[in-house]
């Protein structure tokens, strides 16, 4: 189902964005704009920043010099609820209650949605219901969260993200830890959720070769700072995986998409 | 639920039937009901036995339980640990310092501000466990071993002012610490029932922000919460509800871990349906403790307070065993 337009034009950037953690600073005068109705992979080593940046784009941390905007306007002057309104985020690893079902969890993504002491309405079990079914959950709604399998785990909580109806997702490490079959299952869902809802994705990605076979829009860091930020065929070069990750590199295409891969060869000394 | 709700209000009209019966003078249920339905004709003595005596003493046990339970259940959520709770965390203790330097610190101090001053002490105690824990956020291990400590340190103040106090205000006041509802009468029933209507009311509207904020600052945040607002609003309502319980009653230990899992265990996680099954059940169990005190060892009276630790103590040993293998 298309969704409006106006999530073609809801824009998120940095504008020189720096955070730090204790005078440390772990993001460093960053200047990135996140294409609208695209899928962007933060990428870089452990420790460059990535989920930082993340967590700086939700607006969760504020940062220490500079801003994030949300459509033109700092972050930091939107009410809470307002940015729960337009960005949705997928922390890492999340847990939930004991005994809580996935239904009830989804039904926790309608919470800005709904004014204080307001009745549950029709339209936000409509949107728990697609929010299930865009993720293949509705026939586990009634399961407890903490039974699922690691696959099935991650869907739910992206299924609560999804009943949030933000036009902006922003997911951490949404596959790590998870076997093949289901990094698979959730990147085709983070895809498919930009071509045919449009929305705008976000997700910080440790594997390189996911980032440019799923990826619109690639974005590699480097201790806190953009070594490149552009369409994964320019990103992935043997250069760039050389500077950022200090890896000698073979890149071929993809034999199924034409992406670019990287085939590692060795550590450079 | 309505199973669950059915069973609960069927057990406590079995305890209170024999709690109101039970007793050095019997009264059989059949002069229970006569009592009643037809108060005008009952015996004298029958009526001032059960209806000045053990009512007042079930009620306060009914009233006690529940909010000692609801507590409980809102430490455990904003606090995100399962072992949370007032008495474990020492808010209770922070509440019965607070009474004990009324009771034995003033000269003849007036029985209603005792339920103040439990405030202040569960309130005093809350916001130091928060601040010291606090450090980007709180670990539920951190606030765990500090509210111990720091009530351990309340503990000590409360036997150190009865080592210092009048004799006879010490004695009163041991009385009272023990936890226990052997002295109600309707006077402290309506007291307590006034302070806790309240907060009891503030904290079952909030039931969508208690389902919310367990999950987690990062999560609750993400979904538009103000969790900092709602935690210490929460901290505040839990405060208000032990001092005012802790004042009535002493300490009556272990309700507010046991009640709100029993609840969980009955009918699920979210606390639309946990909040009123947790009162249930601590209005349940105080009753209980207090009738088993009064029958195990009759003509002596063990508090309610004594029983439910020895209950309640085995529960905790057994919740530390089952999550041995979470995460701190």
């Amino acid at each position: 189902m298309p969704r409006p337009e106006d999530c073609e034009t809801l824009c998120l950037e940095t504008k020189g964005l720096s955070v730090a953690y204790s005078s440390a600073l772990v993001v460093d005068n960053l200047n990135l704009s996140i294409p609208s109705g695209a899928l962007t992979a933060l990428t870089g080593p452990n420790g460059s920043g990535k989920s930082t940046l993340l967590r700086a784009l939700s607006g969760l941390l504020s940062p220490t010099h500079g801003s994030v905007l949300l459509d033109g306007r700092s972050i930091s002057r939107f009410t809470t609820r307002e940015v729960a309104l337009q960005v949705g985020v997928l922390a890492q690893g999340p847990v939930a209650p004991e005994g809580l079902t996935v239904l009830d969890l989804a039904r926790q993504g309608r919470y800005p949605h709904r004014p204080l002491f307001a009745r549950w309405s029709e339209k936000d079990t409509a949107a728990c219901d697609r929010a299930l079914s865009l993720t293949g959950m509705t026939e586990l709604g009634d399961r407890p969260v903490d039974q699922l399998s690691g696959g099935q785990r991650q869907r739910a909580w992206i299924a609560m993200t999804l009943a949030q109806e933000t036009p902006i997702l922003l997911l951490d490490e949404p596959t790590t830890y998870l076997d093949l079959a289901h990094q698979i299952e959730v990147m085709e869902l983070a895809s498919s959720l930009v071509r045919t809802m449009g929305k705008t994705v976000v997700t910080v990605l440790h594997d390189l070769n996911q980032a440019a076979r799923y990826a619109d829009h690639m974005v590699m860091l480097k201790a806190g700072r953009i070594v490149a930020s552009a369409p994964p065929a320019e990103v992935m070069t043997v250069e760039i995986v050389r500077e950022v990750f200090d890896v000698e590199s073979i890149i071929v295409p993809d034999p199924l998409t034409q992406t670019p891969m990287c085939i590692p060869v060795r550590r450079r000394p | 639920m309505t199973r669950v709700v059915t069973t609960l209000l069927g057990l406590l009209t079995i305890v209170a039937v024999a709690g109101l019966a039970w007793g050095d003078y019997p009264v059989p249920p059949g002069e229970l009901l006569a009592l009643l339905l037809r108060p005008a004709e009952a015996p004298p003595h029958v009526e001032m036995i059960v209806v000045g005596l053990r009512m007042p003493r079930l009620a306060l046990g009914i009233l006690a339980g529940a909010a000692f339970a609801v507590a409980g259940a809102i430490t455990q959520a904003i606090m995100r640990n399962p072992l949370a709770e007032p008495g474990i965390l020492g808010i209770n203790a922070g509440a019965a310092l607070g009474v004990m330097i009324v009771l034995v610190g003033l000269k003849n101090a007036p029985a209603y501000l005792a339920p103040p001053a439990g405030f202040v002490g569960s309130s005093a105690m809350a916001l130091a466990i928060y601040l010291l824990s606090w450090r980007n956020g709180t670990s539920s291990l951190r606030i765990v071993l500090i509210g111990i400590g720091l009530g351990s340190l309340a503990g000590a103040a409360t036997t150190t002012l009865t080592a210092f106090g009048a004799i006879t205000d010490v004695q009163r006041a041991l009385i009272w610490l023990t936890g226990s509802v052997y002295h109600a009468d309707w006077h402290d029933v309506r007291m307590l029932a006034l302070w806790l209507f309240p907060p009891f009311v503030l904290t079952f509207a909030s039931f969508r922000q208690l389902d919310l904020v367990r999950f987690g600052d990062t999560a609750a945040l993400g979904l538009g919460q103000r969790v900092d607002l709602v935690r210490a609003m929460m901290i505040v309502l839990c405060a208000l509800i032990s001092g005012a319980a802790v004042a009535a009653t002493g300490l009556i230990a272990f309700i507010g871990l046991v009640a709100p899992h029993l609840a969980r265990r009955l009918v699920g996680p979210m606390h639309a349906k946990v909040l009123p099954v947790c009162a249930l059940v601590g209005a349940l169990l105080v009753p209980a403790a207090d009738f088993l005190g009064r029958a195990v060892l009759a003509p002596v009276q063990v508090p309610a307070g004594i029983v439910t630790a020895l209950i309640g103590a085995p529960f905790f040993g057994f919740l530390l065993w089952r999550h041995r293998n979470a995460a701190a």
